[in-house]
């Protein structure tokens, strides 16, 4: 919210000799109440209503028969037919919106809404934007105005204007300052109006041209009102459909000097009200900061901002590995022990069949040992046991022979 | 021409979260931990083999010296199951539908862990047509952690790529690794339930060979109830 103490400087030109500044003013600040279209479109659509004439359809046009229905059973349609006969009219179907020369489908009616009611601050807060916009060469511009050869934008003219009372002099004035070129291109484009309201009293239309805006008339008024385009206004009745014409903000408007003053009275600003429009204030913006891209870049602002969320790569993708049991590396970076306890697993493996061989080897070795002494045993025995039988059958064999 | 940098971009590029010297430092700590991780990762892995080898010892002494002594050496009753879900999702009636819930039970050949008391033996007694489970030893849920292992992490379910991830989660209840996670399951610790629920159901394959008939109990030569020890034979076949 500006405070507006130190507000911007409006050049003040004169109204001839040389454009340039005899004067400086500080910006009223109306120019920076917010401008807002919506509101503006909204009032000035409700407003242009206002300046509406009643019309409505006779009463009783398309009723003035007394028709009535043959009813069914005659192969024709039951609309009311003109009654009698030895005329053209008779039998031909009347008073219904699609029959000719009937009456019209909900006849319009004089006590139709015509004007329109609008919030008083509403079509305050309309004006405020559209004068805002008045000073904004953009907008002024894009309206359609030739501004290009313009001192400033707004454009404060002094006093002497609103004394003048020729034509000639205004239309000098124009040249001089650089309007003229608006004006010449409302006289370059006035056309026959489309349509009928040609004969209806409204067979030109015209551009808007420049605005004038003064303080107090005193002469200004008819010295402008024959320039095709201009148009004059007080500045204690601006009119919302002049300054934002078919709802299209940016007008271009000429000041004069007390006039530009006087705003400063009549709109009020955010701390002091209006002088003349009790209780008003000037409409307060949603934001007073537009730039948004420069409020998120600001130091305040990025200081106390958390860290940007990181792209948490781990969890991001979809993962695949390898089955741990098939590929070592996987299991390492699982279990960076797992090879130590294979090692170990193995020397243990190892070690216990070292073991069970030599267990085995041994018990292999006792059973061949007591295999080999129990045969040298036996053969001794057999030994033994052949002799003694040799020695008794000699002995037999002697006696006999005696 | 020297081309002027903008000052906000420039004040920016100073600020930016994202610089390169703020990303190098974060790097180095990332690269820090994980060493640390790894070494945790070691150590406890050795700690853990020689508890269960030890563990195993002391029961089969126990038991000899019971034998000796001509009593019973009566172990302490199984703490973890494994529960596999080996019936499908239509025809359920609503109470074991609720409970296979509870028990991230949702799909056929899913499995769980889940701690043994009086109360979850009564939850597997309403279950025991559609799931059949056992007491798994240290091989089985090791295979089941490293091979079919999945991280809930974010509401995904994410294989579990390396210890960083267990750290993430897990480190407030000192699991930092893998073999903790096993250790922390089987042992069915004090941090069982936040080790459990780190874990996503498993998703097992149909085991080979197939079932003989799951209508019927295991104990009645069919699929389904509690099949104890030999739990960890099916596993094997599942997984």
């Amino acid at each position: 919210m500006t405070t507006q103490q130190l507000r911007p400087i409006v050049s003040v030109f004169p109204i001839k000799g040389k454009v340039k500044t005899i004067k400086q003013v500080p910006l009223p600040s109306v120019f920076s109440a917010p401008i807002r279209p919506d509101v503006v479109r909204f009032v000035h659509t409700n407003m242009a209503k206002n300046n509406r004439q009643a019309h409505a359809v006779s009463t009783t046009a398309g009723e003035q028969t007394s028709a009535t229905s043959w009813g069914t059973g005659r192969a024709v349609a039951r609309i009311p037919r003109v009654k009698g006969s030895g005329t053209g009219r008779s039998g031909q179907a009347a008073f219904g919106n699609m029959c000719r020369g009937g009456r019209m489908y909900a006849p319009k009616k004089v006590w139709r809404k015509w004007h329109r009611k609008i919030n008083t601050n509403q079509k305050r807060y309309a004006v405020c934007s559209a004068i805002a916009a008045t000073a904004v060469t953009p907008l002024v511009m894009s309206r359609g105005h030739r501004v290009n050869k313009l001192p400033e934008l707004p454009l404060v003219v002094s006093d002497q204007l609103q004394s003048l009372t020729k034509t000639r002099q205004a239309v000098k004035f124009l040249k001089f300052i650089g309007a003229y070129r608006d004006v010449e291109k409302v006289i370059r484009t006035k056309k026959t109006r489309v349509g009928q309201g040609k004969y209806r009293n409204r067979r030109h239309v015209l551009r808007k041209g420049p605005m004038v805006v003064y303080a107090r008339n005193l002469g200004i008024k008819k010295a402008f009102r024959n320039i095709p385009g201009v148009e004059t206004a007080s500045v204690y009745t601006l009119n919302l459909l002049k300054l934002a014409p078919g709802s299209q903000m940016g007008r271009f408007i000429i000041w004069t000097e007390s006039a530009f003053k006087l705003l400063e009275d009549i709109y009020g600003s955010w701390e002091k009200p209006s002088k003349f429009k009790s209780g008003f204030y000037l409409p307060r913006p949603v934001m007073v900061n537009t730039d948004v891209e420069r409020i998120i870049k600001s130091d305040q602002v990025q200081t106390v901002l958390r860290n940007r969320r990181p792209r948490s790569r781990k969890y991001g993708k979809k993962i695949q590995r390898a089955d741990p049991y098939e590929d070592m590396s996987v299991m390492v970076k699982l279990n960076p022990y797992y090879k130590t306890k294979l090692q170990k697993q193995k020397e243990l493996e190892e070690k216990n069949k070292k073991e069970r061989k030599e267990i085995v080897d041994k018990s292999r070795k006792e059973y061949e040992d007591w295999l080999y002494f129990s045969e040298e045993e036996e053969e001794e025995e057999e030994e033994e046991e052949e002799e003694g039988s040799d020695e008794d059958r000699e002995i037999e064999v002697l006696s006999d022979e005696n | 021409m020297s081309k002027q940098v903008p000052e906000t971009i420039k004040k920016q590029k100073k600020r930016s979260f994202n610089s390169k010297e703020v990303k190098q430092e974060k790097n180095e700590k990332r690269t820090k931990l994980l060493k640390e991780i790894q070494e945790k990762a070691y150590k406890r892995a050795e700690k853990y083999e020689k508890e269960y080898l030890e563990q195993d010892q002391k029961l089969k002494e126990l038991k000899q010296k019971a034998l000796k002594e001509g009593s019973f050496y009566r172990e302490p009753e199984p703490k973890l199951a494994f529960i596999i879900r080996i019936r499908g999702i239509v025809g359920v009636p609503p109470k074991p539908r609720k409970i296979l819930q509870l028990l991230r039970l949702r799909r056929i050949y899913s499995g769980v862990f889940i701690r043994l008391n009086k109360s979850s033996l009564r939850m597997l007694h309403f279950i025991d047509p559609y799931v059949t489970w056992g007491y798994p030893d240290v091989e089985t849920v090791r295979a089941l952690i490293y091979k079919r292992g999945h991280a809930r992490v974010n509401h995904q379910r994410k294989i579990i790529d390396s210890n960083e991830m267990i750290y993430d989660k897990l480190q407030k209840y000192d699991i930092v690794c893998m073999e903790d996670l096993v250790h922390e399951i089987f042992t069915v610790g004090k941090n069982f339930k936040h080790a459990n629920s780190f874990l996503w159901a498993f998703k097992l394959k149909p085991p080979v060979g197939g079932f003989s008939t799951v209508k019927k109990s295991f104990v009645n030569k069919g699929e389904h109830g509690n099949r104890e020890q030999y739990i960890n034979t099916l596993v094997k076949k599942m997984i």
